[in-house]
């Protein structure tokens, strides 16, 4: 037979838009619960990727070279004593590079002697070696570190949350803070060190001045090493027993690079949970579009009967429908894309990061298709079904 | 003999229930090319299932259905569609407009299935409206016409295919006189141009305009001033 029903593709996507045009509320309420969807689930694979590569990166740069020692047994709030000769001990290691003892002395900082004592702050003071810098491949941010003269004398460097504590962000006139009981000069400030965090909030002094000042009794309380970085494991094995020889197991042993890639765990687990909370919104907005074309094709009986009186195929019919359901899935999935993307773009840029949207991103709005064919399929069909007579009689 | 352009023979059609329902009792009917034809007949005669069914919007429960001399029970849905798409053009009394469409858009619905594309599709939906003397209304939107302009909307986009048989029910029946006698003047002009009419009607000016009345009483042919043959 030669007359047959053509329908052209531009025409079924003219076809498909009608019926959103005609109800545009109705149409972008529907599409809203999959853009939720698809935003949240591109939003925070977006968020947490660029954060994941951040990390990464910072834990390239800080490297994992670095292990601190500590007694394990603590006591509140401060920090136990190690041996004195463990410093010694585990400079003698081959694959050790650095190593530096600092001890947690008792006293605090203040800006002036004026400060009432009950103001302590979170700043501590530590006893250091000259080679501290060093071991943590750390900078100054003002100034010098002390040497071996310094030491002798009270001059402190501070860490960089010491001195912001502090409200000292500048060391062009000299610069004094009142530590125990006695005035040190301020000679350097320390760039953030994110793998000790200690240091950072710490007003460093030399050993000889901590022993004859401050009455410090030359226990270290903390030892950082550098290891060579193919032998960071060997030397984490015996760093215990040569720091401390008859009391091995009273030795704690960590890797500060550790805590960084905890962060990375800890983000992904939450992520899965947002990510299966932006699936839910997923199905539900397709149950929404649904429960809308169901509408739809009710409310437009009389329209499907015209059409199939105008030559439409029950095929076409169906593709009427089916192409609506996908294009208000297609469009509310777009929309989360670009909202979820939007979000990623935004904070990234707030914290410094690359913006990265990962291709599971891209999954979200494929799944939001799919989900638009599925909600729309069993409508389709029932408007194809439809008899004409009774799509005629119906009004 | 000439070929029929429809011919029913023998046509019931029977709704399953308790009891059922007949709506049309063993119709013959055959119109032949070119016919100006009134349907008329109390409410619930069958009139609308008539339609239907030589429409191909229907099938008889029993009996035969010949359009332009082919037998369309051999025939499956995308085949009938094809078949109205090409030969027919309907015209209700609920006008059945596409609220979200223009006049112009509306009218060239009629030729969308036959996959003309829509450039081709516009003009000649514009000529379709400037026959029926709604060139100035295009761009209108349905809501904002008047009934008889509806009619005349939806009887462009029945002929804007130039189909061979346009088949129309109760097209005044929601009309004033005026706007009814300009409706039969339009379908007067298309059986000039050679197109099959068939018409219900309740109306007996209507029916008086026509050449050729059939009766349905009870879903059976009454009565028929000039059919050419009866079973
Ligand atoms: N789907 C159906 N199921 C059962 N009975 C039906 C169905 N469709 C129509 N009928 C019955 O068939 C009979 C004829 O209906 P039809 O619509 O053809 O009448 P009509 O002559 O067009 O009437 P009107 O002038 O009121 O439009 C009626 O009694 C109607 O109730
Ligand atoms: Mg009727």
């Amino acid at each position: 037979m030669r007359d047959t029903s053509r329908l052209a593709a531009a025409d079924l996507l003219a076809l498909a838009s009608l019926g959103l045009r005609m109800r545009r509320l109705r149409a972008a309420l529907s599409a809203l619960g999959i853009s939720i969807g698809v935003a949240a689930i591109v939003g925070v694979l977006g968020i947490t990727q660029s954060s994941q590569s951040d990390l990464l990166a910072q834990i390239d740069r800080l490297g994992t070279n670095l292990l601190t020692v500590q007694n394990g047994r603590q006591f509140n709030g401060g920090e136990a004593k190690l041996p004195t000769a463990a410093r010694l001990m585990i400079g003698h290691i081959p694959a050790v590079e650095h190593v530096s003892a600092t001890a947690l002395l008792t006293g605090a900082v203040y800006r002036s002697d004026l400060v009432p004592s009950y103001e302590t702050g979170g700043i501590g003071v530590r006893a250091t070696d000259v080679a501290l810098l060093d071991t943590l491949n750390g900078r100054v941010l003002h100034g010098t570190f002390l040497n071996a003269a310094m030491a002798n004398y009270p001059a402190t460097v501070l860490g960089f949350g010491a001195a912001r504590y502090l409200g000292i962000d500048r060391l062009d006139e000299p610069t004094r803070i009142w530590i125990g009981r006695r005035w040190f000069t301020v000679v350097g400030i320390l760039e953030p060190l994110p793998l000790a965090p200690e240091i950072d909030q710490s007003a460093l002094i030399g050993w000889p001045i901590a022993q004859s000042a401050l009455a410090f009794d030359g226990f270290p309380t903390r030892i950082y090493v550098w290891a060579a970085t193919d032998q960071v494991g060997a030397v984490d094995a015996i760093l215990g027993a040569t720091a401390n020889p008859e009391n091995p197991e009273q030795v704690a042993v960590s890797r500060p690079s550790d805590a960084l890639a905890a962060r990375l765990a800890v983000q992904s687990s939450s992520t899965t949970l947002i990510i299966g909370l932006g699936a839910i919104a997923l199905l539900v907005g397709g149950v929404g579009i649904a429960n809308v074309m169901f509408v739809s094709v009710l409310e437009r009986r009389s329209e499907i009967g015209l059409r199939r009186a105008l030559g439409a195929t029950r095929p076409q019919i169906a593709a009427q429908f089916l192409a609506e359901s996908l294009l208000l899935s297609t469009i509310g999935g777009i929309i989360g894309v670009a909202a979820g993307t939007i979000a990623t773009a935004g904070y990234a840029t707030l914290q410094g990061w690359t913006i990265l949207i990962p291709p599971t991103g891209w999954a979200a709005l494929i799944a939001a298709i799919a989900i638009g064919a599925v909600a729309g399929l069993y409508p389709a069909l029932r408007a194809a079904r439809l008899a004409p007579t009774d799509a005629l009689r119906s009004t | 003999m000439s070929k029929a352009v429809i011919e029913l023979r023998d046509v019931v059609r029977r709704y399953p229930g308790d009891p059922p329902v007949e709506s049309l009792r063993e119709v013959t009917l055959r119109v032949e090319p070119g016919e100006l034809l009134a349907v008329m007949g109390p409410s619930g005669s069958g009139k609308t299932t008539l339609l239907h069914i030589a429409g191909t919007l229907d099938r008889p429960s029993s009996g035969s259905v010949r359009i332009d001399g082919v037998d369309t029970s051999s025939m499956n849905d995308g085949q009938l569609s094809g078949f109205r798409a090409t030969r027919l053009g309907f015209v209700f009394q609920q006008f059945y407009l596409i609220e979200g469409m223009t006049v112009l858009d509306n009218v060239a619905a009629g030729l969308l299935y036959r996959g003309v594309d829509g450039r081709q599709r516009r003009r000649q939906a514009a000529v379709a409206l400037e026959r029926v003397g709604l060139g100035h209304r295009l761009v209108h939107r349905p809501a904002q016409l008047s009934g008889g302009e509806r009619q005349r909307t939806a009887i462009a986009r029945a002929v804007v295919g130039r189909p061979k048989v346009v088949l129309a029910d109760e097209p005044t029946g929601n009309l004033d006189s005026a706007s009814g006698i300009a409706i039969v003047e339009l379908l007067r002009d298309l059986h000039r141009d050679g197109t099959t009419v068939i018409v219900i009607t309740h109306s007996p000016v209507v029916a008086g305009a026509m050449d050729r009345r059939v009766e349905l009483m009870d879903g059976r042919v009454e009565r028929d001033t000039g059919g050419p043959s009866h079973a």
